[in-house]
């Protein structure tokens, strides 16, 4: 027999109110797990769509009105010379050298002169649109260079068919090709040309679910907008590319464009994000300090009721230390049932919330949560036991001695 | 000198007044003496008894062990002398319920500085043989009447072989019969083993049987 086996025994003579405690801390740790699984995910899903358009650049009119195609903000009335792109990519290529250079980063290639700076080459992505109607419906038509196109827009899936290849064939958005019951392999009339739905893409929550796409000289020739762009997009050919230089320098140098950049809505989104975390992982601080008074009651009031036995085991030779120890023990036990109570249910929760709080979570087991799950009960628990603790080994025990 | 009390003073302030429980009391014991405190209740008997063994800090005075200092230790070496060299037994039930008989009487070991191994067991379960209980020792208290918890406390107080034996009314709730049984118990064990008791008691036939009696009244030693 030894302390630890004391202290079960005596958690095991409590059940109800051991249980109790426990469940007050399992409370905590499930509010904190369910935050933590879905915030992660949540987080992890807003890093990818900051990685996926945060190195995207596009490049617009400098006098577009964004709202001019059916309110989709891609383009209107205004173009960018088709021949203005080589100096585009040579301002922008330039940029992000410069912007390598400056955080000492460039990656430098041993070449015949000398070593040469190597900076993948980004991807221009030019769309001329227009607005013309298929089957009755008013739609977006927009010319693009398919294979640029598919490396800019590299998160395109086809969800029937095939991407456009020639000429004569167009691809349709989900919710297009829906909305106007079009399937692959159907001939369509658009602008008086007729075209073979080569393909349909798999839903992208963008405008593009809405668009036609045809190749780039085929919509400039049927709209008369032969050597004209609505926008470029461009993608950076790696994942930290120093982007905001380059959009600053096309800004600043180039007349008649304007170049954006995702990264700052998606920056004020994880922005929004963190500050709704941070507010939650308030409430769980909360919840916390409330698990940890039950605890500190429900050891205070174990204390009292037990104050026979404190002063029986002092007059027995327990020490400080040996006393002490056995308080921490059952806070340790009512901690680790609490915890890991409370990270069966703070999964369950992130399981059954997490899709309704946010759509696109991917809620995952991850072992690390186990160990946070224990290790903060343990924490709380122990934490609320020191003063409890502290009151048992100064307790007197003559009055116990009296009261035996 | 097995302990000497000196000068032993213990007061208490309970809002404003002062209670003088103890008041310049001294004593000695010498190995395998019996001594008998009696008095009436309120005495100082118990306090008395606690300032000896170490539980309660007297507010003046000195207590010797084997002339060692016992207030002048710190926690754990005076935790450690209560543990090996001095048993206790009350005046009630003094065990604890979650512990069977046997657990009850290898507590003090656990508190000691070896792991309590299966000789102590074994040593245990012959202390509770002793006292006639050998058919119980997975009993647990509730499971145990008065004179038989009374037995097991014995048994505990003795499992490591005190030179030294402080009993607080050890027979207080027991009947006549079971009160002898346990008086004869405990005096034949202590005399094996050369060890000194220092009884509390208001039983004055139990103190007949003491080589000293020693009366206590207003904290002091008549």
């Amino acid at each position: 027999m030894n302390i630890i086996q004391i202290a079960l025994r005596e958690v095991g003579r409590r059940k109800m109110r051991t249980l109790y405690t426990a469940s007050g801390i399992a409370l905590a740790v499930a509010l904190l797990i369910s935050t933590i699984t879905v915030g992660g995910g949540g987080y992890q899903d807003l890093t990818q769509t900051i990685n996926r358009y945060g190195h995207q650049l596009t490049i617009l009119p400098a006098t577009t009105n964004e709202t001019s195609l059916q309110g989709f903000g891609i383009g209107g009335e205004h173009y960018i010379p088709e021949d203005a792109i080589p100096h585009l990519q040579e301002v922008y290529e330039q940029a992000i050298v410069e912007g390598w250079r400056a955080r000492d980063a460039l990656i430098l290639i041993e070449g015949f002169i000398g070593d040469q700076e190597q900076v993948d080459p980004a991807t221009f992505a030019p769309r001329v649109y227009a607005e013309t109607e298929l089957k009755g419906r008013d739609i977006v038509f927009a010319g693009i260079e398919p294979r640029k196109e598919y490396i800019a827009k590299f998160w395109w899936e086809v969800d029937a068919g095939n991407l456009v290849r020639r000429d004569d064939e167009i691809m349709l958005g989900k919710i297009l090709a829906s909305a106007t019951r079009t399937q692959v392999g159907d001939e369509v009339d658009i602008a008086g040309e007729t075209y073979r739905v080569a393909g349909i893409l798999q839903e992208t929550n963008s405008p593009d679910d809405y668009m036609a796409f045809a190749t780039l000289p085929t919509v400039q020739r049927a709209f008369n907008r032969e050597g004209q762009v609505s926008l470029i997009s461009v993608r950076a050919m790696c994942a930290y590319c120093p982007v905001g230089e380059a959009e600053l320098a096309i800004n600043q140098g180039v007349v008649g464009v304007r170049a954006t950049s995702q990264r700052d809505i998606a920056a004020a989104q994880a922005a929004i994000f963190s500050n709704v975390f941070t507010t939650v992982v308030g409430f769980v601080i909360m919840a916390f300090v409330i698990a940890c008074m039950a605890v500190f009651n429900m050891i205070m009031g174990s204390l009292h009721a037990r104050i026979r036995e404190v002063g029986l085991l002092k007059v027995l030779g327990a020490s400080h230390a040996q006393l002490a120890r056995l308080f921490m023990y059952e806070a340790a036990l009512i901690g680790l049932v609490g915890g890991l109570l409370g990270y069966l249910i703070g999964v369950g929760i992130a399981y059954l919330l997490g899709p309704i709080v946010m759509p696109d979570v991917v809620i995952r087991w991850e072992w690390e949560h186990v160990a946070l799950a224990v290790g903060a009960a343990l924490g709380a628990s122990l934490l609320a036991t020191l003063y409890p603790a502290f009151r048992a080994c100064n307790a007197r025990p003559v009055e116990a001695f009296r009261a035996l | 000198m097995l302990l000497r009390g000196e000068e032993l003073s213990k007061s208490y302030v309970i809002g404003d007044q002062r209670i003088q429980a103890v008041n310049a009391v001294s004593i000695d014991l010498s190995p395998g003496e019996f001594v008998a405190v009696i008095g009436h209740s309120g005495s100082g008997k118990s306090t008395l008894l606690s300032m000896l063994g170490g539980l309660t800090r007297p507010t003046s005075g000195a207590v010797y062990f084997e002339d060692e200092s016992v207030w002048s230790q710190r926690d754990v070496p005076r935790s450690l002398l209560r543990n090996e060299r001095i048993g206790f037994v009350f005046q009630f039930s003094s065990l604890i319920p979650t512990l069977t008989a046997i657990d009850n009487v290898v507590l003090p070991r656990m508190f000691g500085r070896e792991r309590v191994s299966k000789d102590v067991y074994a040593q245990a379960e012959g202390l509770l043989e002793t006292v006639g209980l050998g058919e119980k020792i997975h009993c647990f208290p509730s499971e145990l009447s008065g004179g038989q918890q009374r037995r097991v406390a014995i048994a505990r107080s003795l499992i490591n072989r005190p030179s030294l034996l402080f009993a607080d009314e050890p027979t207080g709730d027991l009947d006549e019969q079971t009160e002898a049984e346990v008086m004869d118990l405990l005096l034949r064990t202590l005399n094996e083993d050369n060890t000194a008791l220092l009884m509390v008691t208001h039983n004055n036939a139990l103190a007949d049987r003491a080589d000293r009696v020693l009366q206590m009244k207003d904290g002091r030693l008549l």
